[in-house]
């Protein structure tokens, strides 16, 4: 009681300055808190952009890359454009003359037998595996020819993905909720149904009922599906055996093929011993992490995402070590001013140790409160943020597989259509009780540093010399 | 009784060595109250810290009841101090955030006296020095000399065999200093206490039995009436 009653009585008589340490310390671990809160935001918003491609639960997915596009080869789907005419060839087989082009491909992945999705399964460490088609429909007008100088036809696309909803557990249809009407049903897998993202319903008018033409069949809308926001989601879904049955990749059917393959791992420790085990399994495939992919999406979210991980933590640290400095000068100010008040304790028969507790003791209260106080901060620095932060956007670009020339006497132009999205993504900045933890700790630890260096002076402090000293 | 041997205490200034006490050889008996005047800087409050375990000899020994002082490791040493001697200040030196009763309690603190035990005799002390009534007082609150009435209760409440002061009326007004000095008497021939006074007011050593003059490092003493009768303290205010 007595060490509680001089702490209390000691804390009041410098209630200014320990009030400014507080605050100190609460600015410091304030704007840690934030930092944190911010990119714990913006790992998320990352974090759900990538689960819209790859859906909750996946750890990896394994791909393969197609043959890249050259002149000399006929790979790809290629549309010449020339004053005396338009010719369009898929993997060497060519048409000409003006077309509507309604084309399913899985040009952006090449395929993957569908037995590699079992083979998978039986790795050590794999939970589950699913697969699917990832797909793009592809439409466009192609006039009969286009003049010297003239533009190129634009096509429109939008993302299909063949689910295997029969098997599988993984993939973007598993992050989604269906709405309005229903989700696919096991009598489903071999009918020209699908499931509608619902903004790309919105946008076009869709409705459960209509229908969305795949690959030149109408396909009849079953169910609408919202996503989490921020993700990436596809805009239809299909059976896969259907998707099998209509898109091509490289001329050839999909028939028995997957191209994307979804792995979940027992545990994330595995997932590294998961991602070699497939790359001896597969050589040629490439397998990703969502964490890997972080770099494909670029935009102000990932702009903002660097900046608050590079001068967001600097800054933070710079605010949190200036805290420390004046909590220690102010301690060791106030030490210095009681030399000869603790010189006499030690006169009367106080060991040091007693006397640092004592010290140690009014910084650790100072500390906790300091941290406390960080905390509010903390939380009004996010729910600052998150009331004035502008939107940001997540952009990802994914190559159609689909190249296109027009060819003159004097030369020619070509492009390879990619398609963009870009998402709005609302700004969040939650306060996780990992940060609000590390405030108090970071807090105390400021505190409990400042007091062990008035404490170190203490120990040191002769009782003759100190009670020399002139009050 | 203390035994002090050819005790020196040098400290150095830069590359000069300064002598606060030289060579100094003296016994202090049980209950025997000495005082010790001179100027200032002449090494009187140097020999007040070593006598009392606050600093230690650059040679020599001081033996307090046979137990060599200067041989002490530091934590014996803390355990001497908080149960053998009562020190009282110039400045007082009270801690100014706690109360009177807090600040003579402080004294019991590492001795482990426990609750109830504790506030009887932070009680008992105030008493003695008629402070009974000023408990609750923060220093602020109090006057100087009752100031140092907490101090000397603070000094006592441990129930010291040695009451060592460094200037006790220094900063207190004529009557105060008497009051104070009545006091320091008054515990002297009660408790039997050995007291050792430090002071430059030789209207305060001659209340001494034995008085001795600090010069230059050096303690000569001037009068010593320790063999005549013990007379009855003067009536305090």
């Amino acid at each position: 009681m007595f060490f509680v009653t001089y702490l209390r009585r000691e804390l009041r008589r410098r209630m200014r300055q320990s009030v400014f340490i507080m605050l100190g310390l609460a600015l410091g671990v304030g704007l840690v808190v934030t930092v944190m809160a911010v990119s714990s935001g913006m790992q998320q918003a990352q974090g759900n952009v990538l689960q819209g491609l790859y859906g909750i639960g996946t750890d990896l997915t394994v791909t393969k890359s197609p043959p890249p596009f050259t002149a000399s080869n006929n790979n790809g789907f290629r549309i010449t454009m020339t004053p005396t005419g338009a010719q369009v060839c898929d993997n060497g087989k060519c048409s000409s003359g003006a077309q509507t082009i309604d084309n399913l491909n899985g040009l952006s992945y090449g395929p993957l037998p569908y037995s590699t999705i079992a083979e998978i399964a039986k790795l050590g460490k794999v939970q589950t595996a699913g697969g699917g088609l990832v797909l793009t429909d592809q439409q466009m007008t192609v006039p009969a020819s286009v003049a010297t100088g003239g533009a190129l036809p634009t096509s429109t696309s939008f993302y299909v993905d063949g689910v295997d909803f029969t098997h599988s557990t993984l993939g973007p249809y598993t992050d989604g909720k269906v709405s309005t009407g229903r989700s696919f049903a096991a009598g489903d897998a071999s009918s020209n149904v699908a499931e509608v993202d619902a903004n790309y319903a919105a946008a076009h008018s869709l409705e459960v009922g209509s229908t969305v033409t795949v690959a030149k069949i109408p396909f009849t809308i079953i169910g609408l599906i919202t996503q989490p926001q921020g993700s990436q989601p596809p805009d239809v879904y299909i059976p896969l055996a259907r998707a099998q049955a209509l898109a091509t990749s490289q001329g050839k059917k999909l028939t028995g093929e997957v191209n994307s393959v979804y792995v979940a791992a027992v545990s994330a420790a595995d997932i590294p011993t998961v991602q070699a085990e497939i790359n001896k399994l597969l050589p040629s495939a490439t397998v990703t992490s969502p964490s890997s992919l972080a770099n494909e999406v670029t935009g102000s979210l990932a702009n903002t995402t660097r900046l608050t991980k590079s001068l967001g933590r600097w800054l933070a640290i710079l605010v949190l070590l200036t805290a420390f400095a004046v909590a220690s000068l102010l301690t060791i100010a106030a030490v210095t001013r009681r030399v000869r008040e603790f010189g006499t304790l030690k006169a009367l028969g106080w060991r040091s140790r007693r006397v640092i507790a004592q010290v140690m003791g009014e910084s650790l209260v100072v500390g906790v409160i300091g941290g406390l106080l960080g905390v509010g901060v903390g939380f009004a620095g996010s729910a600052a943020i998150e009331a004035v932060a502008p939107k940001l956007t997540a952009t990802v670009v994914t190559a159609t597989g689909q190249h296109l020339t027009s060819a003159t006497p004097s030369g020619s132009t070509s492009y390879d259509p990619t398609i963009t999205r870009t998402v709005p993504i609302t700004m969040s900045a939650p306060v996780t009780l990992d940060a609000i933890l590390l405030a108090v700790v970071l807090a105390v630890i400021g505190a409990l540093l400042a007091g062990s260096i008035g404490s170190w002076r203490i120990a040191r402090l002769r009782p003759a010399d100190a009670l020399a000293r002139v009050a | 009784m203390y035994e002090l041997s050819h005790v020196t205490r040098n400290y150095q200034k830069g590359r000069r060595t300064v002598s606060a006490v030289r060579d100094l050889t003296l016994t202090i008996e049980d209950g025997e109250w000495l005082a010790v005047q001179g100027r200032t800087g002449h090494g009187k409050s140097t020999l007040l810290h070593l006598l009392g375990g606050l600093d230690r000899p650059s040679s020599g020994s001081i033996s307090l009841n046979g137990r060599d002082l200067s041989n002490l490791k530091e934590n014996q040493l803390v355990r001497v101090r908080s149960e053998s001697f009562g020190y009282v200040f110039q400045t007082f030196n009270l801690v100014p955030t706690l109360s009177a009763a807090e600040n003579v309690e402080a004294a019991l603190v590492p001795m482990g006296v426990r609750g109830p035990e504790r506030r009887r005799r932070v009680a008992a002390a105030l008493e003695s020095v008629g402070l009974a009534d000023r408990m609750r007082h923060v220093p602020t609150e109090l006057s100087g000399g009752q100031q140092q009435r907490v101090a000397i209760a603070r000094a006592i409440v441990k129930e010291p065999k040695v009451l060592l002061a460094d200037e006790p009326t220094g900063n207190l007004d004529e009557e105060t200093r008497d009051d104070i000095v009545n006091l320091l008497e008054k515990l002297w021939l009660e408790r039997g206490l050995t007291v050792i006074l430090i002071t430059h007011d030789s209207s305060v050593a001659k209340r001494a039995q034995r008085v001795g003059v600090m010069k230059n490092g050096n303690l000569s003493i001037l009068r010593d009436s320790r063999r005549a009768k013990r007379r009855e303290p003067e009536p305090t205010a």
